[in-house]
């Protein structure tokens, strides 16, 4: 709840309850993630539009994808998801070392997903000659995995941010659990818009004729 | 307050079961790949394959998103935008010939 003290806003750190039941920046986060749906909605079917048209120059992303290397990626990635809720889990029973351990795993393994992306990347451009302007499909690979790979660091960031805060002597208090709860939310959306990618862009796509 | 009655949360243990199931179902679809590959499934592979991202969403979004354990109104917002960005883009992907819609 927050009051007006002499004008000036005063939390006294309680939940913000609403009429919903819920708290509201717990709402505010299912919204979001509800919009990135559209977001990443549009990226996606540009991708299906691009790569499924024939006659551009140049190699088609679905022709050097490395299904073998992905595969794992994807795995470091949905592993991510059980080492966050872990970190939640230790949390809600007060353990603060539990909380730290898991907090770093799940950011380590964000980052072994993001580097994998780099190289995947490096690989495309450097071995393929597939760069972001080569031709349309390649563009529109590019942006998709791009813009996952961005909301991935963003994780990365707000997890080693709340790491930080774990390591301190008095760790993580309980108004910062609704944080740690709300970057889990973000991370396993993330996975799942990374469930859905793997599957449309890695595994079902196909060299138009 | 909502007065709705949530059953527990899981526990760690349970959060590994899921994880190992999880993992079956990726290693499954990697398989899906070579064999289509080997044998041409077709479209039954496009159907297997998009089952199987289906059901690892949904117990990602269920278990580990604990959205089978909030209250309603956190489902609702949730499915309404997958349900308007999922129709939105089937209208979009079908009026460019990417997908066929059969009358």
């Amino acid at each position: 709840m927050t009051d007006l003290v002499h004008g000036e806003a005063v939390d006294h750190g309680h939940p913000e309850h609403e009429s919903t039941g819920v708290d509201n920046r717990k709402l505010g986060m299912w919204v979001f993630l509800s919009s990135e749906f559209l977001f990443f909605g549009a990226l996606i079917s540009n991708y299906l539009i691009y790569s499924n048209r024939g006659g551009f120059e140049g190699v088609y992303p679905a022709e050097i994808y490395d299904i073998p290397f992905t595969s794992v990626s994807s795995f470091v990635l949905l592993m991510s998801s059980l080492t966050m809720v872990l970190a939640h889990n230790a949390l809600s029973r007060g353990d603060q070392n539990g909380t730290k351990t898991w907090l770093f795993a799940t950011a380590s393994l964000g980052a072994v997903f993001l580097g994998g992306q780099v190289f995947e990347f490096t690989e495309f451009i450097v071995e393929f000659d597939m760069a972001l302007t080569t031709n349309p499909a390649a563009s529109a690979f590019y942006v998709l995995t791009g813009f996952h790979g961005i909301h991935v660091a963003i994780g990365v960031i707000m997890l080693l941010s709340l790491w930080g805060l774990a390591r301190r002597k008095e760790g993580l208090s309980e108004k910062a659990g609704l944080n740690l709860e709300l970057v889990g939310l973000y991370w396993h959306f993330v996975d799942i818009i990374w469930i859905v990618i793997f599957t449309v862009v890695y595994l079902l796509s196909t060299v138009p004729s | 307050m909502s007065a709705e009655h949530h059953p527990a949360h899981p526990t760690p243990s349970q959060y590994w079961k899921i994880a190992v199931l999880l993992a079956v179902l990726t290693a499954v679809e990697v398989a899906m790949f070579y064999i289509n590959e080997a044998t041409d499934l077709g479209s039954l592979n496009a159907l297997i394959l998009i089952a199987l991202a289906v059901l690892k969403f949904v117990i990602v979004v269920g278990y580990y998103m604990h959205l089978r354990y909030e209250t309603s109104i956190l489902s609702r917002f949730f499915t309404a935008g997958f349900i308007l960005a999922l129709s939105l883009y089937a209208v979009v992907l079908g009026a460019m010939g990417v997908i066929a819609i059969r009358g």
